[in-house]
């Protein structure tokens, strides 16, 4: 390829046809039919797939967080707490566990999650939070607005 | 029907027992004085003479439990740790063995054998340590070594906007490092009522 002029030039665009489709080529190997053959599908499939694939990247973390809150829901509620409550209580312990830390907690060391449930009950007894509706063993202890419960 | 409101019946009567094993277990907020709520005022309407005799009951049992980490730890009978470090911005819940992944940009090198000192809270088959919000320094040592650093693989960012002419293309790697932890390590007695003071500056990961 020899640029002797501008037009011959702007006509030889990029590497080799062969080289070029092969790239694609390389990505579309595991698809089904014509996608994998036909230069044409395959180009539009595997530009389609990367912008998943880019789009995707993001999305994995949103889903991981969201996961992670319906673990920690569940992991609260089998002890009647819901799960705003639960990180309220937490917080205002500052104990400062994130979603994640506490939903792995509440599947591999279902203990020491009981016990972050019930320390974060107890601050939410004696904060007085309106989802407590049970008193507590400190509550009726030191007697802690109390009255307010039940 | 009579059977669904019987084991309705037990599920209710669980809830105030699972409330009340809270003293009798081993778990509590054993670092951080158990019982902050002493400090607040008692209401005057629960009968005060109870008060005073079950809070000095509640605060036998703080320094019981104290004890009886601190025996089993002595006994080297409380198995194998597990920790949750706070590192890089990241939490990890980590045990000696593991290799925990940080991503991006992180100065230590390989071969570097280094300290995790914000543990938000150790554990082992008996006992927690919760930190408020991180254990005070000294208590849990947690040591690790730079095993690897190198980049993920390539991701490709590829934007296109279909019949306007717009496709873009580009190709990053990051940096990752590899830490594997060596050991985790309750290094002295727990005390129930050492209130955490630490120096900000000495703690840099």
């Amino acid at each position: 390829m020899v640029f002797l002029n501008i037009p011959l030039f702007v006509r030889a665009r990029g590497p080799d046809e062969f080289w070029r489709k092969r790239r694609i080529f390389k990505l579309a190997a595991h698809y089904r039919s014509r996608t994998r053959n036909v230069y044409s599908f395959a180009i539009r499939s595997v530009h389609r797939a990367l912008a998943y694939a880019t789009k995707g990247r993001k999305l994995k973390k949103l889903d991981m967080a969201q996961l992670w809150t319906t673990r920690v829901e569940a992991g609260c509620q089998q002890y009647g707490v819901g799960l705003e409550t639960f990180k309220e209580g937490l917080t205002r312990t500052s104990i400062l566990l994130n979603r994640k830390m506490l939903s792995d907690l509440a599947i591999w060391e279902p203990r020491s999650f009981e016990a972050l449930v019930k320390i974060s009950r107890e601050r939410s007894a004696v904060e007085g939070f309106p989802d407590i509706k049970q008193r507590s063993a400190f509550n009726q202890v030191y007697g802690l607005r109390n009255l307010k419960l039940d | 029907m009579s059977f669904l409101a019987h084991t309705m019946r037990q599920v209710l009567r669980q809830a105030p027992t699972r409330t009340s094993t809270l003293t009798g277990a081993m778990r509590c907020l054993s670092l951080a004085p158990a019982l902050w709520q002493q400090n607040k005022p008692a209401a005057a309407a629960v009968a005060p003479i109870e008060v005073a005799a079950v809070a000095k009951d509640q605060q036998k049992e703080c320094l019981s439990i104290c004890e009886r980490v601190n025996q089993q730890v002595a006994k080297q009978e409380q198995g194998r740790l597990f920790a949750v470090v706070h590192l890089c911005g990241k939490q990890f819940k980590i045990t000696a063995g593991d290799i925990i992944l940080v991503e991006g940009y992180w100065p230590p090198t390989t071969g570097d054998e280094i300290s995790l000192d914000k543990v938000l809270l150790a554990g082992a088959r008996d006992f927690t340590l919760i930190g408020r919000p991180i254990l005070e320094p000294g208590l849990v040592t947690v040591k690790a070594t730079v095993v690897e650093k190198t980049l993920t693989h390539t991701k490709t960012h590829f934007k296109k906007k279909r019949r306007k002419q717009y496709m873009r293309i580009n190709f990053q790697r990051s940096p990752n490092t590899m830490i594997r932890i060596n050991t985790i390590e309750v290094a002295r007695p727990v005390d129930g009522n050492a209130e955490a003071e630490q120096e900000p500056s000495k703690r840099l990961f």
